[in-house]
């Protein structure tokens, strides 16, 4: 069960960030540059959120599969203040892009705030995805010789644990 | 003595390489091996969806389908050239392992299927004009395409559960 969980969860990825991806790099510039950048942002925007839903779904039942372990990473922890900020400057970029658009809309290389938004946008999922995959290692896990840096940042009990 | 046989040697020296014991040595380096690959298998995924679902006519419906198409394949190039990279570094690393995997043969008979296909089927297809392709030819070569990238995917999740 759980590695069906998992391995949706990863194939979803390509249907998520996929879109998400064609998306920002034609925000950039670089994609599909004849095509108007609302008009691909507006019609690829359902299989986005659709892979969106069912990678929420799946992630939640990743965690609640060792919740304990999970809150007490470091990288799950980066990874959900990664995927907090990345949903701001989504929510900020969709605001900004639905005021202004029509004035760059049909420009194959959109203005500069536009390509920084994405370029932030590619930086903030490309975290999500490394911090994600770290999370499947045990390098700072709690219980183990390490500074308390990592300890506070980690969560770990340590003197409940040392008692 | 079989082919597979024969394969052996092959992954005890990919193993035993300065590439094998890099990928071995590092596991930093190692998960963002992984990471990379995570994300080169989204763009990948992502411009293979967004072709084929033009194609079954699903989504950018207004866009000239072979602007869709020429557009996601020079992306997909890339996809495949960071997704053969990292993932050569990757299975360096558990070479003698990955060979008695059966999922890692299943994914790499259905990544060279997926290879063949694109370059000898479907891109020699899609560079005429779509319009004078037979629709139902179309939307089966779409069908074919998700169906064979799908496959490479769930096989290489599904390496590291088995085995």
């Amino acid at each position: 069960m759980y590695n069906w969980v998992e391995t949706t969860h990863v194939l979803t990825l390509a249907v998520f960030l996929g879109m998400l991806f064609v998306i920002d790099l034609r925000m950039l510039g670089v994609c599909l540059t004849s095509v108007p950048a609302s008009k691909l942002a507006a019609r690829l925007d359902r299989p986005m959120m659709l892979g969106f839903a069912v990678m929420i779904i799946t992630g939640v039942m990743l965690f609640y599969a060792a919740p304990i372990r999970t809150t007490q990473s470091v990288w799950f922890r980066i990874k959900v203040v990664l995927l907090i900020a990345a949903g701001i400057n989504a929510m900020l970029f969709r605001r900004k892009m639905h005021g202004a658009v029509h004035s760059w809309d049909q420009d194959a290389v959109p203005p500069k705030p536009v390509r920084t938004a994405a370029a932030l946008s590619l930086t903030l999922w490309a975290g999500v995805v490394i911090t994600g995959r770290c999370i499947a290692y045990n390098w700072f896990d709690c219980g183990q010789e390490q500074s308390d840096l990592m300890n506070w940042a980690a969560g770990c009990l340590v003197d409940a644990a040392a008692q | 003595m079989s082919l597979y046989q024969q394969a052996l040697p092959f992954f005890e020296w990919l193993e035993s390489s300065g590439l094998g014991q890099a990928a071995k040595a590092y596991g930093g380096v190692y998960a963002m091996a992984q990471s990379f690959h995570l994300m080169s298998l989204a763009l990948l995924g992502g411009t293979v969806l967004v072709t084929d679902l033009r194609l079954l006519g699903v989504v950018l419906r207004d866009v000239p389908s072979e602007a869709v198409a020429d557009g996601a394949h020079r992306w997909f190039k890339l996809a495949l050239v960071v997704v053969i990279l990292s993932g050569t570094f990757m299975v360096a690393g558990v070479a003698t392992k990955a060979y008695y995997n059966e999922f890692y043969w299943a994914k790499m008979i259905a990544l060279l299927v997926g290879i063949a296909f694109v370059f000898a089927i479907k891109r020699p297809l899609l560079r005429t004009e779509h319009a004078k392709i037979r629709p139902w030819l179309l939307k089966l070569v779409a069908l074919a395409s998700t169906t064979v990238w799908f496959t490479v995917a769930a096989c290489g999740r599904w390496i590291g559960f088995s085995g």
